[in-house]
């Protein structure tokens, strides 16, 4: 492992570097730079939402669109940048290959997303990270549709070639020594998220091309004025986008294998069941996307049919679960930062996972849909369980990546704070969601419950706000002025067990 | 690691998939109940445009932005769209469809006390989105 | 051998779909006035007593978890790995 902060170098050779580490570190930094940028905006969507009327944004088409760069940029330009920077520091250290299969390419899909959120930020469209036809086709203003179009157009195709070389990386440059059923978990995660990528994202790729040409009048796919059929965007739509909630938040669950049997200093309870639970999450995710449209006047058997494909992931789901309760029984847990926030991110994941459960039973669906039951539903994944298990196994790498430790008192803080937080702005959500209030809406009527749980929503948070302040601030003094970490054993666990910057890894 | 005993792993998924199934059954059993259109139901054809519902009666009366209905009586509402996606919402009667141009979906209420409630825009729609909102008046019956 | 079970894959698809839609499908008799909100919002109940009952099993299994075995319990005893220093 390079430990980049002790040895400076000019900025220019990490910048120019093909290194799987340091193209690593340029993911990192540049999903933290998303994160805390897609984050001001949730504070000010917030903050608008205090009260009814306008106060602080002012007209509804700058709301709007603040509310798609927030979603598209925590989405692509922080989660799926961040899985990446920690595949690409350790998944060529786990499977004992000197780099990623091909260097080139890693570095060229990590290039490719800066351009990307640059027109995303420039563009700042209005349509929702959903660009719903026909609006996006008819009514939404350009350029900046198109800009979007074409940001998500390019983070597609890093996407994909992330992924190939993360399944080349694992399947033919593991050690020979090495069989796949002895590859760590976090690997195997990469493996099935990148399996997911693989198989969904082309279709995605096809509906931006065909919405492209809808928005230039030349053709009329979803056009509904020229013959299409907004339904069938919102199809492949989801065929993307149902199975990359799993790339998602598979790999933040391979976070948690790492993190989890580390501080119980115990291993993993069953690391088959661990395999066999990601493969068949990647295989199930694929048969519930249309669970999101149930309400586009879909017929009662097609309904049924997502109903009962939505459900089959929930077995899988537990034994991640089951896994990690059963790995900390018996254990001797130390409670250092990154196991606080993995606990943490468990603990959500059954919330979340629940409220998923209530949108997918069909009738239900009916209540919660398209309100801020489903925003909070999903930022409680994203969040609660996504965001969690990234920033624990963020707080874990920190002393790999810096040669330095963070500041474990501010960790704790901001882990207490976060938690609070999440649970404030997104339990109180589903509430709202109860009561009615739609989703992406600037303005509310003065009800009396819609005011009380918004300002609850915005308390919450602005705790989170000042949480990642408080984040913010601790990794930039650590990773300069911190204290220096005994690389040994940076948590103080004892023990000689793997520690990804060492040569020989004692599991294998 | 392996070889140990994995009985209890079982149990928990057998539980897990008990629980599934029984949340489907139910959520089966309840949707087809109330999608159960009834055959005397009054049809109300309703159009969403940017940024209003307007609603036209079996007897041909138009209403914009308000909608009189009596107790008592069921409806079926055919719900169109003249420009982009809408979702026609009547929360406190748990109706929701999606208004999607070039089709015709359809909800079925029947309400069962006098009162005002308010109709709402659940899908963006753009600007004026939030503000896509109607009055449902429900009527004691006329006869 | 797999040509003939991609063979019975598909015959069995093209059965299944048309069953499943006669079976599932909500009769063409009409229905008598139901209550949407009673019968959508009981089961929101019923789900949820079933949830939060659930719910409070996986929460306090962790809470008790992360209480008694964190390193400062007063009966933390090492694990049988930490011996070996291997985990």
């Amino acid at each position: 492992m390079v430990l980049e902060l002790q040895k400076p170098r000019p900025i220019w050779q990490i910048m120019f570097s093909t290194h799987h580490t340091d193209v690593g570190l340029l993911y990192l930094i540049m999903s933290l730079g998303f994160l805390f940028l897609g984050g001001a905006l949730a504070l000010a969507i917030r903050a608008e939402l205090f009260l009814p009327g306008a106060q602080f944004i002012g007209d509804a088409m700058t709301f709007n669109r603040m509310f798609t760069v927030h979603g598209t940029t925590l989405i692509f330009l922080f989660l799926l940048p961040f899985a990446s920077a920690v595949g690409n520091y350790f998944v060529p250290i786990m499977v004992r290959y000197k780099d990623m299969a091909y260097p080139k390419l890693n570095a060229i899909a990590f290039w490719m997303i800066p351009p990307a959120g640059a027109l995303i930020w420039l563009g700042f469209a209005d349509f929702t990270w959903y660009a719903t036809p026909p609006y996006s086709i008819i009514s939404a203003p350009g350029p900046a549709a198109d800009m979007w179009i074409f940001g998500l157009k390019i983070l597609g195709i890093s996407s994909i070639l992330g992924a190939i070389n993360f399944i080349v990386t694992i399947l033919k440059c593991k050690h020979p020594d090495m069989s796949i059923g002895q590859v760590p978990l976090l690997a195997w995660s990469f493996l099935s998220s990148s399996l997911i990528v693989l198989v969904a994202i082309p279709t995605f790729a096809a509906a931006l091309l065909m919405l492209l040409t809808d928005r230039l009048g030349v053709s009329g796919f979803f056009n509904p004025a020229m013959g299409g059929d907004p339904i069938a965007y919102a199809h492949l739509f989801w065929f993307t986008f149902h199975p990359e909630v799993y790339v998602l938040v598979i790999p933040a669950i391979g976070m948690m294998y790492e993190i989890i049997p580390r501080f119980s200093r115990k291993p993993i309870f069953s690391y088959n069941s661990g395999v066999f639970a990601f493969v068949l999450l990647s295989v199930v995710s694929f048969s519930s996307w249309a669970h999101h449209m149930y309400a586009t006047g879909m017929s009662f058997t097609e309904k049924t049919v997502f109903m009962v494909g939505t459900l089959a992931a929930v077995p899988a789901s537990a034994m991640h679960v089951f896994n990690f309760i059963a790995t900390m029984w018996n254990g001797r847990i130390k409670f250092a930062t990154p196991m606080m926030w993995a606990v943490g991110g468990i603990a959500l994941f059954f919330s979340a996972g629940a409220g998923g459960v209530v949108n997918s039973a069909m009738p239900l669906d009916f209540s919660t849909h398209d309100t801020y039951w489903v925003v909070g539903h999903f930022h409680l994944f994203v969040m609660g369980t996504i965001a969690f298990g990234s920033i624990g196994y963020l707080y874990y790498m920190f002393p790999y990546v810096t040669g330095r430790m963070y500041n474990e008192k501010l960790g704790v803080i901001h882990f207490i704070l976060s938690f609070i937080g999440t649970i404030l702005v997104f339990f109180t959500q589903h509430i709202l969601g109860l009561y009615g209030m739609p989703r992406r809406i600037f303005d509310y009527p003065p009800i009396p419950e819609w005011i009380a749980m918004n300002q609850i929503a915005t308390v919450g948070a602005m705790i989170i706000g000042v949480s990642m302040a408080i984040f913010l601030a601790n990794i930039i003094y650590s990773s300069g002025k911190g204290k220096i970490a005994n690389t040994d054993d940076p948590f103080g666990l004892g023990g000689k067990y793997y520690y990804p910057f060492e040569q020989k890894n004692p599991h294998h | 690691m392996g070889g140990h005993s994995n009985w209890p792993e079982w149990i928990y998924i057998g539980i897990v998939i008990a629980l599934m199934t029984w949340v489907g059954a139910e959520a089966w059993n309840v949707e087809r109940l109330v999608e159960h259109i009834p055959a005397d139901a009054e049809v109300i054809k309703v159009t969403g445009q940017q940024w209003f519902w307007s609603f036209e009666h079996e007897d041909g009366t138009k209403e914009i932005g308000e909608l009189h209905v009596e107790a008592g009586k069921a409806y079926k509402f055919e719900i169109y769209s003249k420009d982009v996606n809408h979702s026609f919402n009547i929360h406190d009667y748990v109706v929701l469809m999606d208004a999607v141009p070039g089709r015709v979906n359809t909800v079925w209420f029947a309400p069962d006390k006098a009162g005002e409630h308010d109709i709402q825009c659940r899908e963006y729609c753009g600007l004026i989105h939030y503000n896509m909102r109607g009055k449902l008046i429900v009527e004691e019956p006329s006869s | 051998m797999t040509s003939m079970v991609g063979l019975f894959l598909v015959l069995a698809v093209l059965i299944i779909i048309p069953a499943a839609d006669y079976v599932f499908a909500a009769g063409d008799e009409p229905g008598e006035y139901v209550d949407r909100r009673v019968l959508i919002w009981n089961l929101f109940f019923r789900m949820m007593t079933v949830a939060f009952t659930v719910g409070a099993v996986v929460s306090g299994t962790m809470i008790w978890l992360v209480w008694r075995f964190r390193e400062s319990h007063p009966k933390a005893t090492p694990t049988p790995y930490e011996k070996e220093g291997v985990w």
